[in-house]
């Protein structure tokens, strides 16, 4: 599910952090930067695993920053095709299911990767299996095993600012409608739909 | 800033749970203050990896996860002389999962049926539960040692046995 990348970057550290060592510096400015950010093509950015190498510090002209160079491991959040995971059920409709893990949230399940004999039941607004005579829910909630399809990744380019109108008037905000990182999930095979289903 | 090797190292679930757990206990003790992202990704993911049904649940006391489990399992499944090879992301997803079943091993196993026999997938199963323990009956919390735990210390499920 995590996997490494080693990225080289330049650190500029602020005057205000000259108090703590350098290591740790360095270490919270990455932290800050990459935590919880969708680097295009790489994955979610959790946090720092080690520091590989820095440059000396440098202060350039006009202010006080100390620029290191520094290269260094990220934990990466990126599942690979085929690998099994568990998620919650966080919401359904009839195009599919959306899967949510704790830190990550655009997993979806299209209706065509559910079992053979799923149907929608739109009183509920929930998912059901249909075996031999069982009928079994996804309920919202539920932890659930899939299987990764595929990935889709949309770069996001800074919006347009909204022009400003009466103040009369709701302008809806203008979303980022498509997530930076998309996962497309299975959950038609053995072993994969609710977690409780085989335990 | 440049992306040298977009992966460089799989790393498996335990791994990333350690590393965070250790990071915690490090800024505890000198006082520090992780920048709110930071932490907050941190939290959900240790939120995650500590819920049910991973295996991670009980890591705290039964510490059936360790740096010498994974070497233990796959000097096993070598032993075990398997008709077929286990592919490194097959072996991560059983590290992460933790199959109990044959079913739940075919999640992490592709084509499994067609690659192992029945019996080799018992094994498997069997020498997972071995390796890392089980889920809520777990002899390895009984034998879970109450104090500290170093690296090489005797796998708690022995005990059990």
């Amino acid at each position: 599910m995590f996997i490494l990348t080693k990225i080289a970057d330049l650190v500029q550290i602020a005057p205000d952090d000259f108090r703590k060592q350098s290591h740790i510096a360095i270490e919270d400015n990455i932290n800050a930067k990459y935590a919880n950010k969708v680097v295009q093509k790489i994955g979610l950015c959790i946090c720092l695993w080690d520091i590989l190498w820095t440059s000396e510090g440098l202060i350039g002209q006009g202010d006080g920053l100390v620029n290191v160079n520094v290269e260094f491991r990220m934990v990466v959040f990126r599942p690979f095709k085929g690998e099994a995971i568990v998620a919650r059920i966080a919401d359904q409709s009839p195009e599919g299911i959306n899967l949510a893990t704790d830190f990550f949230d655009d997993i979806f399940i299209p209706w065509t990767e559910l079992p053979e004999g799923s149907e929608f039941e739109p009183s509920e607004n929930l998912w059901v299996w249909k075996e031999e005579d069982q009928v079994m829910y996804f309920d919202n909630n539920e932890m659930v095993r899939f299987k990764v399809l595929s990935e889709e990744w949309h770069d996001q380019a800074p919006s347009k600012p909204v022009e400003v109108v009466d103040a009369t008037e709701e302008q809806p905000v203008p979303t980022n409608a498509k997530p930076p990182y998309k996962i497309t999930g299975s959950m038609s095979g053995p072993g994969l739909g609710c977690c409780l289903w085989w335990e | 800033m440049k992306i040298l090797e977009s992966q460089n190292a799989l790393l498996s679930n335990y791994e990333v749970y350690q590393h965070i757990i250790d990071q915690r206990k490090r800024h505890k003790t000198q006082n520090r203050r992780v920048p709110s992202n930071a932490h907050l990704v941190m939290t959900e993911v240790v939120t995650y990896l500590s819920e049910k049904p991973s295996p991670l649940e009980k890591q705290e006391e039964s510490q059936s996860y360790s740096p010498t489990a994974i070497p233990r399992l796959l000097e096993k499944l070598r032993e075990a002389n398997l008709s077929g090879e286990l592919t490194k992301g097959e072996l991560l997803s059983i590290l992460n999962l933790r199959p109990s079943s044959s079913a739940l091993l075919s999640t992490a196993i592709e084509d499994m049926e067609d690659r192992f026999s029945e019996e080799e997938q018992n094994k498997m199963v069997d020498m997972v539960a071995e390796v890392l323990g089980r889920a809520d009956t777990d002899e390895g919390a009984e034998g879970a040692e109450g104090d500290e735990m170093d690296a090489d210390a005797v796998p708690s499920v022995e005990n059990g046995y």
